[in-house]
């Protein structure tokens, strides 16, 4: 019964929900995909074990029609202790089976120098067949470069299995070049028993009582939100969902990704509230100087009420048996009634798997990392790295329940406005990130931050 | 002969607070090493907060064999060592070969030559990896050990330059004429008399070379793409992972990246510094 | 000079070992110009063409003169003129806090004191150490909330001094001078210790008997005789504060914004993360000038006191 429920919660979201597109096309998703996944549902969640197994049939097939043994490289960051490295054996091991013929040589890399040894190899003319990389900006310089294997041909395929709308991010002039793997959003992630300490048995669902709450934790000497200043993103995490709160997801995603200008003020009010949360003392002062495994392991400890920061952490929050029975998950409350509501969220997917225009086998490597994109995705789903991209099968009922709450909480998603940092060009996102950390060290207000940006970005 | 003027006039109070200043910064030097050795054996929640400085409440060997294990630090431990050796060996023998023509031989250019390689000492590493990369990967040589082994010689080539100068203008002239008259050429000066008496400057270049390689990090990043060539600094950051990272293995690995070099350092440190000071003086 | 060796020779065979010694030096030279112009001299050229160039690293870039130099000095928004400045404290608080000390470290070991190979083996590990481990302790040290520095404050009643030291915009930057300084002392004090040993004993002795001090002999004996060391260490430390990296990215990332950026995490930034390689190699380009510069300026410097 659980499963049927996460499932079809899950679809729900995915056709109610609008996702923001890059590269300059317009954020409503694509109406014909929405009946597409919505006619598959019944089928999967009936049977979702023969789904599989059709499947697994099909697909050699295929291949041995199609090819002789080669050989494919894939570049990805899921190093031995990332918490995504489970889903990519497993999916690799799958794999094996389904195409005999393909051999395949992954490397995992640590995240940040992953960023340097991507850019460069993509400059050197050196990618490897298949490579992960985050959608919308970072994909897109690498696809304007004409770099990636357009993959418009193999996805014909697995429409029925991946919605269009999750591919927002990663189509460019409406080609598709990125195959979605898990997607994330922000959460608000309480503990519940420093919230019960203060009275409160649930996380407060208005803005009104959730600075009530955040007083009353005060007052009993707990500090509500760590947030870590030496990692930029982190504060992003905080203030998009802020922004997005008070001026709607509409204004936000065309701010961030349509060229809108941040003059805005409904921003530099957000700004300012959330200036003030931090003037207030909500949050850890020491939080400036610390690093997210630091804040991450002070809130684990009880140390924060609450932790605002990407759905990926559900699967560590879950494993840490001290700790996993306190904490819950919840959306932040809605700021400015008038102009947005609760359902609009801050994530999307970013983990993306993208082939190499380079590669000689680009048309195989475009199919299995199709194929793959799918198991990880899969994989990663039932481990609690975060939601599925793609259209969920089998028996979900493992999952945490963490993720299963965000996945209710995107079930009833209104629309998505994907990480700023991620959605803005490379350098616009830097200057980007260097206004939010000035904001958190309240170098600068509200108005100095909309009009900084406004002559900076444009 | 010499201990008179040392210990003449040496008031006791003085040399008592000397000694007492020498033995605090010596446990200020150690100190990381403690700090490292312990790390390796906690977790994450005694790392961040519960048990800073202390000794580990439980003993975690099992990071070690995490960080050997799944980590792999067997085979990128001897990566390296191989990288590093040979990066060394070729670094020192084109030094020697170039110093001795800079130095030994006369003629117009030496000096231009040698403010040449000096410029070798300004030039940021980062600035450098996109270019080399083209290069390397126009030339199809990518992922060996060589990848790693030219650039790392290379980039110490300057510095092995300037230590070779210092020890090869302190070798009297007449060796060389003496040489000459015996009938070596300048080859054969340089491979019977001069080399031999390097040797000195080899501890010298090599503690240097060493440091320069051993923990370079972004160069073996780029270059190499499969974990058969990796060194250790790649490895050792690939074990952390996006969003979360278990800092004891990491710990552990870099206690295996360290330890051996201190243990050896320790042994050869008397030979080490007479080196340096075999060298000194001529700058 | 050139003509001083080869006036032994006979008039008739000049030109011919005039052309054996050219071939000789170009062997000699050669294994160590191909690494040299290979892998140093040939980026930097690259470097320089694209430094001129608006270019993302991927696309073909477009030919804009200087203006990457000039915006390098004019746009607020790229703080290269910070960074420039910061590493330009660095450099001053190496030169005349981290030398300084060396020398006195090195002049005293050099004194014989009982233990002094210990003390020198003990002094030097800290160069051996990786920096990541250096960074990671610095941090706990530095740590707001059970860091060694704000619980030692508190203990002696100082609760007013305690900060967020790597966070605090006032006190980030000092924060990474300290372990940057701390961790070369031993280097430089080893490079200096061998030239204070290399001293012969004969010239103290003398001028022991002449009736000075200790403090005296170092003064005018020893010290002079090793300036050529000094002057070496002072290059490297300039040049090498000057591209001061590692220890800046894992203590305070170059934050708190931009308060303790360098070049050389700027340049990284460039090429790698903001995708502007044209500007990064403009940044490696002046980098490489400021060095060289420096170099020149302090040989100078010391040439004009001898």
């Amino acid at each position: 019964m659980k499963m049927k429920r996460v499932v079809s919660t899950v679809l729900a979201g995915v056709m109610a929900f609008s996702l923001a597109a890059c590269g300059g096309g317009a954020a409503a998703p694509a109406p014909e995909a929405a009946p597409a996944p919505a006619a598959e549902a019944p089928a999967e969640e009936a049977a979702p074990a023969e789904e599989e197994k059709t499947e697994e049939a099909e697909a050699p097939a295929e291949e041995a029609a199609s090819g002789d043994a080669i050989t494919l490289n894939m570049w990805c960051i899921a190093t031995e202790s990332d918490s995504n490295r489970h889903s990519y054996e497993a999916a690799i091991a799958d794999m094996e089976k389904l195409y005999p013929n393909i051999t395949l040589n992954w490397e995992a890399f640590e995240n940040e120098s992953y960023k340097t040894k991507i850019k460069a190899a993509v400059s050197a003319d050196e990618l490897p067949d298949i490579f992960f990389t985050w959608s919308c900006a970072f994909l897109g310089d690498f696809v304007d470069a004409g770099k990636v294997y357009c993959l418009d041909d193999v996805y014909a395929k697995y429409k029925s299995e991946l919605p269009e709308v999750m591919l927002g991010n990663s189509t460019y002039d409406g080609k598709h070049y990125g195959v979605p793997l898990t997607m994330n959003i922000v959460g608000l992630f309480a503990n519940m028993d420093l919230l019960k300490e203060a009275g409160y048995d649930e996380i407060p669902g208005t803005y009104e009582d959730f600075i009530k709450c955040c007083d009353d934790l005060k007052a009993k000497g707990i500090t509500p939100f760590g947030c870590a200043g030496k990692e930029t993103w982190c504060v992003t995490e905080y203030l998009e969902s802020i922004i997005e709160k008070s001026i709607g997801a509409a204004e936000l995603n065309d701010i961030f990704v349509n060229g809108a200008t941040w003059n805005n003020q409904g921003v530099a009010d957000a700004v300012d509230t959330f200036q003030e949360m931090i003037t207030k003392e909500y949050f850890d002062p020491a939080g400036i100087g610390l690093t997210n495994d630091e804040v991450k392991a002070n809130f684990m400890d009880g140390k924060y009420a609450f932790y605002m920061n990407g759905t990926w952490n559900c699967a560590d929050f879950a494993a840490n048996d001290a700790f996993k029975d306190k904490v819950k998950v919840a959306e932040f409350p809605v700021i400015d009634s008038s102009k947005s509501k609760l359902g609009q969220l801050i994530g999307g997917p970013s983990d993306t798997l993208a082939v190499a225009a380079s590669s000689p086998n680009a048309a195989a490597a475009a199919d299995y990392a199709m194929e793959l994109g799918k198991y990880i995705c899969h994989y990663g789903y039932l481990d609690g790295c975060g939601l599925p991209a793609w259209t969920p099968y089998g028996d979900t009922s493992s999952i945490n329940p963490l993720t299963q709450a965000v996945s209710e909480i995107v079930a009833g998603a209104d629309s998505m406005v994907l990480f700023g940092d991620t959605a803005m060009p490379a350098d616009d996102a830097n200057v980007y990130l260097d206004y939010v950390s000035q904001v958190y060290g309240s170098e600068i207000d509200g108005a100095g931050f909309i009009e900084g940006l406004a002559s900076d970005l444009r | 002969m010499e201990e008179r003027y040392t210990l003449k006039k040496s008031n006791p109070a003085l040399k008592v607070f000397i000694y007492i200043l020498l033995v605090v910064w010596a446990f200020i030097n150690l100190f990381p090493i403690y700090f490292m050795f312990t790390f390796s054996l906690k977790s994450n929640e005694e790392i961040f907060g519960k048990n800073v400085v202390g000794l580990p409440h439980e003993w975690r060997w099992s990071n070690y064999s995490s960080a050997m294990g799944t980590g792999n630090m067997g085979l990128y431990f001897f990566n390296s060592v191989l990288v590093t050796v040979f990066s060394i060996a070729i670094s020192i023998m084109a030094a020697m070969m170039a110093t001795y023509a800079l130095t030994r031989i006369k003629w117009k250019w030496a000096e231009m030559t040698n403010a040449f390689f000096m410029l070798g000492l300004t030039i940021p590493l980062q600035a450098s990896i996109v270019p080399v990369y083209v290069i390397l990967s126009k030339l199809h040589w990518l992922n060996h050990y060589s990848t790693l082994i030219i650039p790392y010689s290379a980039f110490t080539l300057s510095m092995s330059i300037l230590i070779c100068t210092g020890f090869m203008v302190d070798i009297p002239y007449d060796l060389d004429e003496a040489a000459r008259i015996d009938g070596c050429g300048l080859w054969g000066t340089f491979f019977r008399i001069i080399a031999p008496l390097l040797k000195p400057a080899l501890s010298t270049i090599g503690i240097y070379a060493f440091l320069q390689c051993w923990n370079e990090f972004m160069f073996a990043n780029v270059f190499i793409s499969d974990s058969k060539h990796r060194t250790l600094p790649v490895g050792i950051k690939a074990l952390s992972g996006a969003y979360t990272t278990d800092w004891g293995p990491i710990g552990a690995a870099l206690v295996i990246a360290t330890f051996p070099t201190l243990i050896i350092y320790i042994f050869l440190s008397r030979k080490i510094q007479d080196s340096f000071i075999a060298g000194a003086v001529k700058g | 000079m050139a003509e001083n060796n080869s006036n032994n020779n006979t008039g008739n065979t000049r030109s011919n070992a005039k052309f054996r010694k050219g071939l000789d030096i170009f062997l000699f030279l050669l294994p160590a110009i191909l690494l040299f112009v290979g892998i140093l001299i040939a980026p930097i050229a690259v470097s320089l063409y694209r430094s001129f160039q608006k270019w993302n690293g991927f696309t073909p870039g477009t030919f804009i003169g200087f203006k990457n130099y000039t915006d390098l000095f004019t746009s607020g928004s790229l703080h290269f003129v910070p960074a420039l400045k910061n590493a330009l404290i660095i450099a001053f608080f190496s030169v005349f806090v981290q030398l300084p000390f060396s020398l006195f470290l090195a002049l005293l070991l050099g004194r014989k004191y009982k233990g002094e190979r210990f003390f020198l083996t003990v002094y030097f590990m800290p160069v051996l150490i990786s920096t990541v481990v250096i960074g990671q302790l610095w941090l706990k040290i530095y740590n707001p909330d059970y860091g060694i520095l704000n619980r030692a404050l508190m203990a002696v009643g100082l609760e007013s001094w305690t900060h967020v030291w790597v966070g605090d915009p006032k006190t980030a930057l000092g924060s990474v001078v300290v372990p940057t300084v701390w961790q070369y002392i031993g280097y430089h004090m080893l490079l200096m210790y061998a030239g204070v040993k290399g001293v012969s004993p004969d010239l103290r002795e003398a001028a022991m008997l002449d009736g000075a001090t200790n403090w005296q002999v170092d003064r005018y004996v020893v010290i002079p005789i090793i300036k050529p060391i000094i002057r070496t260490s002072v290059i490297f430390a300039v040049t090498g504060s000057l591209k001061s990296y590692d220890l800046i990215r894992i203590i305070t990332n170059a934050g708190p914004t931009h308060k303790t950026e360098v070049p050389s995490t700027l340049l990284e930034d460039m090429l790698f993360l903001r995708n502007r390689y044209g500007m990064g190699s403009t940044i490696s380009v002046m980098l490489i000038i400021l060095c060289f510069a420096f170099a020149l300026a302090i040989t100078a410097v010391f040439k004009d006191k001898e």
